[in-house]
């Protein structure tokens, strides 16, 4: 459309808000630098641990157990990520054209068929017990 | 105020980077202030509310009417308590977890309309960033919450934060894509991914329109917002109090303050895409009419924050196995299944 703002203006803004969002916290702990009280001692900045000394680091080798739904997650969320400009293909007048099986638009007959698949790896990883909490 | 409307139309088209970087600026500045004050009411609405629930009077001791002031009092305390950092925490991701959980929040609010002025039977809608694919951009940026709060339990180094953050992070990959789904739905309905358009476009509630997608974006926004029955990173019974266990004063005070000022952002979001935004009928008074939308848009924020506060006192935290055989094997399919409701009405129905 003429006279619409190019799509990289949208973005000006944003650079602008992100600052805003950093200088709003560090201006308050720079106020709370100069009006609190600071009396530093061994006890007051250790880790909380029930009372005790702590015991190890908690920074070790932790075995995620839940791994399997991350890989699922990223599997699905790339699915989400295709379906976004989906949107646009599907809300575009062209596609009116292409039409299968009598009036279905043939943008929603091909991501039926991408969701059909991707509904029966989600079927297959629930029956392995793979979404399971372990 | 045609005169000024039209000359403000001509620069933004003429100068269109000077106009986003004025805006930028103008809105930075008032969208900072009014989403802090907001959040700041939103926390005494809250305690107040949730009192009433519990059949208690909430904030009253300080002073002020309905315990008002209660505000001023913590702010006093949180600017004036010591900052301690732990001597073995990972000192930078430690001090950057609040400070980008607040760039996260105001990345979500560069993109939402938070209402409209009606001026001459048209609707302006207020939003610094009009994009394209506002929906989507808003969805993503929600998300970098998740990270903040992994970077505040992961640099802890304190057993309690660690779990904290691995569950926060279990419970953010359940839910994420389903309300991604659920928003594509809506943007199917709607035909466009921009928030305004979403907004404008419903001549029906989407609420009604797709009532499963409506239930699944409800439970995973409050998922997402990390609140109860969802808050499993924080669950103070099991794990002290989760990722901001090792938190004090106002580090401690900045990361609160974030999830409140995400919930009522979520709350806008949740307006926007399901109850119709700012829409409503006009009220024919004079000057009233002009921010009469403004008034529906806070009504529904209103109801809608309401309703996450009694969904707070009603239920119980749930188990982390709970929470994600619930995102996992209940919400996602039904999602899906609701994508396909919506194209189906969409394209036949509509």
């Amino acid at each position: 459309m003429a006279g619409e703002p190019m799509a990289v203006d949208y973005y000006i803004p944003l650079i602008i808000f992100l600052i805003i969002g950093a200088i709003v916290p560090i201006a308050a702990l720079a106020a709370v630098k100069v009006i609190a009280p600071l009396r530093s001692s061994r006890r007051k900045v250790s880790i909380y641990e029930g009372g005790l000394i702590p015991v190890r680091d908690a920074m070790v080798q932790y075995s995620v157990q839940y791994y399997l739904f991350a890989i699922a997650f990223v599997i699905f969320d790339v699915e989400v990520l295709f379906l976004y400009p989906w949107i646009y293909v599907y809300a575009s007048e062209a596609m009116n054209q292409f039409m299968v099986f009598g009036s279905m638009n043939i943008a929603v007959f091909e991501m039926l068929l991408f969701i059909i698949v991707l509904l029966v790896g989600l079927v297959y990883a629930i029956k392995k017990e793979a979404l399971r909490w372990v | 105020m045609d005169g000024i409307i039209e000359s403000i139309t001509q620069f933004a088209n003429q100068e269109p980077a000077i106009f986003a970087l004025i805006i930028g600026i103008i809105g930075a500045a008032i969208i900072a202030g009014v989403v802090n004050v907001g959040a700041m009411l939103l926390i005494w609405g809250e305690r107040k509310v949730l009192g009433d629930f519990a059949a208690r009077f909430g904030p009253n001791r300080v002073g002020g009417r309905w315990g008002i002031l209660q505000l001023g009092a913590d702010a006093i305390k949180l600017f004036t308590k010591e900052d301690i950092i732990p001597a073995e925490a990972d000192k930078g991701v430690y001090v950057w977890a609040p400070i980008v959980a607040s760039m996260a929040t105001m990345l979500v609010a560069a993109a939402i309309p938070f209402g409209a002025l009606h001026i001459n039977g048209q609707d302006y809608p207020l939003v610094v960033a009009n994009m394209d694919i506002s929906a989507f951009y808003v969805e993503a940026a929600l998300s970098i919450m998740s990270i903040a709060v992994f970077m505040a339990g992961y640099s802890s180094n304190n057993k309690y934060s660690m779990l904290g953050a691995f569950r926060g992070m279990a419970r953010m990959i359940a839910y994420e894509v389903p309300m991604g789904v659920c928003v594509i739905s809506v943007a199917i309905m709607a035909h466009s991914l921009n928030l305004v358009e979403i907004a404008q476009n419903q001549t029906l509630w989407y609420a009604f329109a797709q009532p499963l997608g409506f239930v699944i974006f409800v439970i995973a926004l409050i998922t997402d917002l990390g609140r109860i029955p969802f808050d499993q990173s924080e669950g103070e019974e099991e794990i002290i109090s989760g990722y901001n266990t090792e938190y004090s004063g106002i580090r401690w005070g900045l990361l609160y303050f974030q999830e409140y000022n995400n919930a009522l952002l979520g709350s806008i979001l949740l307006t926007l895409l399901f109850l119709g935004g700012w829409q409503g009928p006009i009220i024919p008074i004079p000057l009233l009419d002009i921010i009469s939308p403004l008034i529906w848009m806070l009504m529904k924020m209103i109801i809608v924050l309401w309703f996450f506060i009694w969904v707070r006192s009603s239920l119980v935290r749930l188990r982390i196995d709970q929470v994600t055989d619930l995102g996992w094997k209940w919400m996602l399919p039904l999602s899906i299944v609701n994508l396909g409701w919506a194209v189906l009405v969409g394209s036949y129905f509509a």
